[in-house]
């Protein structure tokens, strides 16, 4: 059992790797210029290539992927010659990034022509002071310096020659002189818990991402809690009636729900309660963070689809199970021994019936995931699924990789449970 | 059947003919009535496509009516928030998924749908997978397993939106989207055929020849694993509609100009208040053609399973 475990968990960082590589080079090759969609199609040619100098794109391929795994403090720490160390920031908590000078976290800023270095004091705020001169001269007489600006960033400032930089604020881009001329956005990268900032929002991605998991957590918590009894309650009714108008009725409806698109049966439900009833909210707007703990009406809607759509599936594997244990010789043996019927049903045949069903509705979660998408498109409701729709329509590395990296793991982790359940229910199956 | 007649002539027909042996084996179809009924549904579309090709009531891309009426003598299932025949609309819907696929040079248009090209791309990918870890074993398993994980365990949605979002809209881009998400499925069911027939004797024998493995997976194996996969082929063809119709309706599916059921979905719903039956009517085409799919592939698995037992 150890050996079965230790043996998922490689192929699980296997797994891991290859789909963020995949990802990755997709995301590369397809995004094309993200710089226009953060600025717009009306920025200049010079605001890009600034914008995109900022966010360090102009590295190759392989150095960015690397920067977004393990980190680049230990690339930028070789120009700048300090520490680089990270410090909350006291407002939002944060990482901020700050150099270690003699035990001061310092960063710098040229105003100008002029460096000025910040040193960051116990409560967070900083003291600024004219920097130490610093400028190292290299063979061409280019007098230069690495140090870490305020938006951390490992930037290269030149003497003299401050570059024109086009900064991206709230209220649009404005321009600024005593530029640097280099820029490493710094990071920890993923291994050590840091996603990364996402393009869209221009805040960390596990700021963003992770109201959003707790939302969708939610969703597909409260659907799993109806589907389940339901599901397995009408299929081993379904079983044990095999071929009775009742298994009919339970098979074809719950084969015209798992036929029906989510989108489709979403619509029909939105058209039935939302508009012509009007019992419930057709759209899931969510008016604070916690809406749907305040107003849990807004769930009904996108859970009855998601049950719509998971309980035939459910059913039919459940149905299907049930009838083929309701055959076997053991469950003959039982009823002709003269027990009674519902005893043979729910001591002996249910037992035996689930196993398949429980296995496969944890193999389910990864098309559960794609259901998520679609619903919480629909409803309008700020999930996961919604972030990585949004996230990969925009060619938003960052996020994409973070959500997608998420969701491969509760895939894979929900696999290796089934696994170990199915061992679990069924003895005779052994992992060397 | 009039057909089945063998020409009279030189040929001595000790064996049935390739007329009689095709209805022997199509008519496994007609003893179950679930695979009779989904039958029934899918020739209904794929006839409805046929005739759109050369005739449909009206053009389905010009807006000639009022917006959003309701079905009428006119427009048999209304018109949509453009003016468009809906009927005309829906039928040549059914051409882009299962009748034809267009190539985005020069309008140039090939047969058969988005949704089989992609079905019979996994099926050709997946096959070959699937045998050579299956029949090799060893590196070859461990490795094309691997791989395979990896894809199954990438939520399907995501690759679909980064496969799109990488190569654009387009209708070989979407065949590519369906071929890598349901290869690795494909591949899984024939590896696991692939391990059990190679212990047959046959193979064995056609070992002992020297016949390259290649010959054994292709000629020996994969025919020999055919049941199983028309049965998952059928049931693939029925995600795939799925997935397409669930592209259209996020909006970054099959490119227009041709009427998309998804698409048609999405743009309808728009106008919920004021026009159901514009949503109504694609929803229950996708709907019909997927149960009619399922219900083919369950009575034919039945069918084909029957003897087994």
């Amino acid at each position: 059992m150890a050996r079965f475990i230790i043996r998922s968990l490689v192929s699980t960082f296997i797994t891991l790797i290859i789909v963020s590589v995949a990802l990755f080079l997709l995301l590369e090759v397809g995004s094309g210029d993200i710089t226009v969609k953060i600025l717009g199609v009306f920025s200049t040619p010079e605001q890009r290539a600034s914008y995109r100098n900022q966010l360090g794109l102009d590295d190759p391929v392989y150095l960015r992927y690397i920067d977004w795994l393990i980190g680049n403090e230990w690339r930028a720490e070789r120009q700048v010659g300090f520490d680089l160390v990270t410090a909350p920031n006291p407002q939002t908590g944060e990482d901020t990034w700050w150099a270690d000078v003699d035990g001061q976290l310092i960063r710098w800023s040229l105003e100008e022509g002029e460096l000025m270095k910040l040193v960051r004091q116990e409560d967070g705020s900083t003291v600024a002071s004219l920097a130490d001169a610093v400028w190292t001269t290299d063979e061409g007489g280019q007098e230069s310096f690495w140090g870490v600006d305020d938006k951390n960033n490992a930037v290269k400032w030149v003497r003299g020659e401050g570059a024109e930089v086009w900064v991206l604020t709230k209220a649009g881009l404005r321009k600024e002189g005593d530029g640097p001329q280099d820029y490493i956005p710094l990071r920890k990268g993923l291994i050590r818990g840091d996603a990364g900032k996402s393009l869209q929002y221009g805040r960390p991605v596990s700021v963003t991402l992770w109201p959003r998991v707790r939302n969708t957590l939610v969703l597909a918590g409260v659907a799993f809690l109806v589907v389940m009894p339901l599901a397995l309650i009408f299929g081993i009714i379904a079983g044990i009636n095999e071929g009775k108008p009742i298994d009919r009725f339970i098979s074809v409806t719950s084969l015209g729900a798992t036929a029906t698109p989510e989108f489709v049966t979403g619509i029909f439900l939105i058209l039935i309660f939302g508009i012509w009833l009007q019992w419930l909210p057709a759209v899931a707007i969510f008016t604070s963070a916690d809406a749907i703990f305040e107003n849990p009406a807004l769930l009904a809607l996108p859970v009855l689809t998601l049950t719509a759509v998971e309980l035939g599936y459910v059913i039919r594997m459940t149905r299907a199970s049930m009838v083929e244990v309701m055959g076997s010789p053991y469950i003959r043996t039982a009823i002709l021994k003269g027990m009674p019927y519902w005893r043979v049903v729910a001591r002996h045949a249910v037992r035996n019936a689930l196993m398949a069903p429980i296995t496969i509705i944890m193999l389910h979660v990864n098309w559960l995931i794609g259901g998520v998408v679609v619903v919480e498109t629909i409803f309008g409701y700020p999930g996961l699924g919604k972030y990585i729709f949004d996230a990969a329509i925009f060619g938003d590395v960052n996020a994409v990789e973070a959500a997608a990296m998420l969701t491969v793991i509760i895939a894979v982790l929900t696999r290796i449970l089934g696994d170990l359940a199915y061992t679990f229910l069924n003895p005779r199956i052994r992992y060397a | 059947m009039a057909v089945a007649q063998p020409t009279a002539g030189a040929v001595p027909s000790q064996a049935p003919s390739r007329w009689a042996k095709m209805w022997k084996s199509l008519s496994i179809i007609f003893e179950s009535r679930i695979a009779t009924v989904g039958m029934v549904l899918v020739l209904f579309w794929v006839i409805l496509g046929l005739i759109s090709l050369v005739w449909t009531p009206y053009p389905p891309n010009a807006s000639e009516f009022t917006q959003n009426l309701p079905p009428n003598t006119t427009n048999w299932l209304g018109t949509d928030h453009l003016g468009r025949d809906i009927l005309s609309r829906l039928m040549v819907g059914t051409q882009v998924i299962l009748l034809k696929t267009r190539l985005p040079w020069g309008g140039l248009v090939f047969p058969i749908g988005v949704a089989i090209w992609g079905v019979i791309g996994s099926v050709l990918v997946g096959a070959f997978l699937g045998l050579n870890a299956g029949y090799r074993g060893g590196w070859w398993d461990q490795v094309t397993m691997q791989f395979l994980d990896a894809l199954i365990a990438f939520p399907v949605i995501v690759l679909y939106l980064v496969v799109i979002a990488a190569l654009g809209q387009g209708d070989l881009v979407v065949i590519l989207a369906i071929t890598v998400t349901g290869a690795p499925g494909v591949a899984r069911l024939v590896r696991s055929l692939a391990l059990d027939i190679k212990t047959r004797d046959y193979i064995r024998a056609a070992e002992t020849r020297g016949e390259s493995p290649w010959y054994v997976m292709f000629v020996e194996i994969l025919p020999n694993a055919r049941g199983p996969l028309i049965v998952d082929s059928m049931l693939r063809v029925g995600y795939a509609i799925f997935a397409i119709g669930t592209l259209g309706f996020l909006g970054i599916g099959l490119p227009p100009p041709d009427p998309d059921w998804g698409n048609m979905v999405n743009e309808a719903r728009k106008n919920i208040f004021s026009n159901q039956w514009a949503v109504v009517w694609p929803s229950v085409a996708i709907a019909s053609l997927v149960i009619g799919l399922n219900l083919f592939a369950d009575g034919l698995r039945e069918e084909l399973t029957r003897y087994q037992k």
